[in-house]
């Protein structure tokens, strides 16, 4: 055998060993799945949305669950209020929205929620990202960091080379820490059922 | 205008008799809070001292998470208008347990007297519009008693809409309204869990004793 046929066989055998991780990688437990029995499991028994592309199936996911009420609000601080009021009753309560939603519930943001200290869990759809295909996006994806960072929240990306449930419990842990709000920006392969 | 509507007090006095002990009630900013606070200052209350406009859905939310509660959600003219569309999500989820009581003074009497947008908004009809079937116009303090205690003692979401006087001075409410310390107060007096941190991610909201 020649070295060029064995650098032939290596570099195929390299291919072959990257399409498995790859495979596996395909092959691992259904992301919104996981998201939506973490938020179970952790006792989220209110969840308040705004609609987007990225959350439909998952908000019918929810409606449909006997554990969890879904209700749907006309506007992102409307929704922050709905949630504030379903935490001060004592339920633990989850946001799903855009990050439009972001810069359209500021005044809610620092003078219901942060003022009052309501542990909330928001996730959020990171439109604009650079995965995101729809590019009229873009301006919103610009902003939102800049955004969260003005406002003072806390709030972290998920890592997709990492488990869901993990980080999505991390979020909902701080907010309840801190006593304030916590985004975890999602992205498509996380919502999307 | 009508010079013989009734002022806030009035209406925050019969409030104050008809009000069933374990009543949850929030109150928006302004003189909603201040003066209830006043009136009738109890765990039970929660006063949104600011963030106009989100008093009805977060009274909303509430009466979500404490079906077995009944909730009283005080808001303005101004505010609603402010978040016309909590009206429609509250048309759309009509908890059983909900009933907002509409200040229609036509004026954003918090910042000074300044004209509400549309002082002339029928505010029954608008709720009927966005799906509540039990809601009216009340022009007096008598009125107000009997529509209370009619869609209190129900069932579902209604909609009170109180022809009042502006009442533009601030009344100094009888202590300083700590946010947080009325919520703690509120949540303990509702016995809701608490959430309990234990070391490495495993808190959890525990039942109190």
């Amino acid at each position: 055998m020649t070295v060029l046929e064995i650098e032939t066989l290596v570099r195929k055998a390299s291919v072959s060993a990257v399409r498995w991780r790859n495979r596996v990688s395909h092959a691992e437990t259904h992301r919104p799945s996981e998201l939506l029995a973490t938020l179970k499991e952790q006792g989220f028994r209110v969840a308040v949305s705004v609609p987007d592309s990225w959350l439909g199936q998952l908000l019918v996911e929810i409606e449909n669950d006997p554990d969890m009420t879904l209700i749907r609000a006309t506007h992102e601080e409307e929704a922050l209020a709905i949630a504030c009021g379903s935490r001060l009753g004592g339920v633990r309560t989850v946001m799903l929205i855009q990050n439009v939603g972001l810069t359209t519930m500021g005044a809610g943001m620092v003078s219901l929620a942060q003022r009052c200290q309501f542990p909330l869990l928001i996730l959020v759809s990171f439109r604009g990202s650079p995965d995101d295909p729809v590019y009229y996006h873009i301006p919103k994806g610009r902003v939102t960091e800049p955004v969260l960072q003005a406002m003072g929240l806390r709030y972290a990306r998920v890592n997709g080379a990492e488990p869901i449930g993990p980080q999505v419990e991390k979020a909902a842990a701080n907010a309840e820490e801190s006593s304030q709000p916590f985004v975890l920006l999602t992205s498509q392969r996380d919502t999307r059922w | 205008m009508n010079p013989t509507r009734p002022t806030r007090e009035d209406y925050y006095g019969a409030l104050a008799d008809c009000l069933p002990d374990d009543a949850l009630v929030v109150t928006s900013l302004g003189n909603a809070s201040y003066l209830w606070a006043c009136v009738l200052d109890r765990p039970e209350n929660f006063y949104v001292e600011d963030a106009m406009g989100l008093t009805l859905p977060l009274a909303l939310g509430l009466a979500v998470a404490q079906p077995g509660r009944k909730v009283v959600g005080v808001e303005g003219d101004g505010g609603l208008v402010m978040h016309l569309g909590a009206l429609v999500t509250l048309g759309a989820v009509q908890p059983r347990n909900l009933t907002i009581l509409l200040m229609q003074n036509r004026v954003h009497a918090a910042s000074g007297g300044q004209p509400v947008t549309n002082p002339k908004l029928d505010l029954a009809d608008l709720a009927r519009s966005a799906g509540l079937t039990q809601t009216e116009n009340v022009g007096t303090v008598e009125e107000f008693r009997k529509a209370f205690e009619s869609v209190f003692s129900g069932d579902g979401s209604s909609l009170l809409a109180l022809q009042v006087e502006p009442d533009i001075p601030v009344v100094e409410p009888p202590f300083p309204l700590n946010p947080v310390v009325i919520k703690h107060r509120f949540m303990e007096a509702i016995g809701a869990p608490r959430y309990v941190p234990l070391t490495f991610g495993k808190g959890r909201l525990v039942e109190p004793e």
